[in-house]
């Protein structure tokens, strides 16, 4: 059984590297499918963002690696769905 | 082995973005090849005026460019390492998380070296282009050939960087360019005044 999984983010990011590397970056790990962040708030030095990812079989671990490595924190899971269908919120 | 290149390539275009490396290194580059510039046609109008012959233009000409590599390498290594990680530490307090490891942290190291690099490569590869007629040519041409070689390819040099001002600023290329030239007329000039009487003195 094909199971989907749906994962929103609270992340604190500096300006750069921009949302674009970023999304490009998690959208290239095994696993998933769609990325989507949207910048909630900016400040002088970061920003927050909201990232959505979606997907198969994504581990987090993977996807946290990345946002570490591009100088980002995850400050809150805020949302997770997972299952044969995903329920809207 | 081509597509290693590539990558690095890549790689280096990703920490230009963040690092902003190419906005500071186009300074750099313009700045220290100007001194270099200048400095050799100081060496060159020094020998000319005392008559030297080439192999001390050469030499005094050599150690001159090699002096300003090491100071450029060393002075811009360290400038650069001490903002570097000054913006890191900033950034580290703002994001509340380790940076060194990251992609940022890559990108600043690549930025210092790069920079550092420039820095100090850009006056000396100036010196050698400068010095290379008395390099090259010592048994072909005449010594008063290969200082007016030497000076044109210098005063050529200082125009190319008007050209590359003028292009960056998207102003006159020929304005810049010619300012560029008169900056090393005025460097000679005065060259001239405080070391012409003394040679004319020596002479008679």
């Amino acid at each position: 059984m094909v199971y989907d999984k749906l994962m929103v983010l609270d992340v604190l990011k500096p300006h750069e590297p921009s949302i674009l590397e970023l999304s490009k970056k998690l959208s290239s790990v095994a696993g998933v499918g769609a990325v989507d962040i949207t910048i909630v708030s900016v400040d002088r030095r970061v920003e927050t963002a909201k990232v959505t990812i979606e997907g198969g079989d994504f581990q987090y671990d993977k996807i946290l690696k990345v946002i570490n490595d591009y100088g980002a924190t995850v400050k809150s899971i805020d949302r997770v769905s997972f299952g044969k269908k995903l329920t809207s919120p | 082995m081509i597509s290693e290149i590539k990558e690095k390539i890549k790689l280096l275009k990703d920490y230009n973005k963040i690092a902003k490396i190419d906005k500071i290194a186009r300074r750099y580059f313009v700045m220290n090849t100007f001194d270099g510039v200048l400095a050799i046609l100081g060496v060159l109008l020094g020998s000319f005026i005392v008559n030297s012959e080439p192999r001390v233009v050469i030499s005094t000409g050599i150690g001159a460019g090699v002096a300003m590599a090491v100071s450029g390498i060393w002075g811009a290594y360290l400038t650069e390492r001490a903002e570097r990680d000054r913006e890191i530490k900033e950034l580290e307090r703002a994001t509340l998380s380790r940076l060194r490891e990251t992609k940022i942290g890559r990108a600043a190291n690549a930025a210092v070296l790069v920079i550092a690099l420039i820095d100090g490569l850009a006056p000396f590869l100036a010196a050698i282009i400068i010095l290379a007629p008395f390099l090259l040519f010592s048994s072909a041409l005449s010594s008063s050939q290969m200082y007016i070689i030497s000076a044109s390819m210098g005063f050529g040099i200082l125009f190319m960087l008007g050209v590359f001002l003028g292009r960056m600023s998207r102003e006159s290329i020929l304005k810049n360019g010619l300012i560029m030239i008169l900056a090393g007329i005025v460097s000679g000039a005065v060259s001239f005044l405080l070391l012409g009487g003394n040679a004319a003195a020596a002479r008679a």
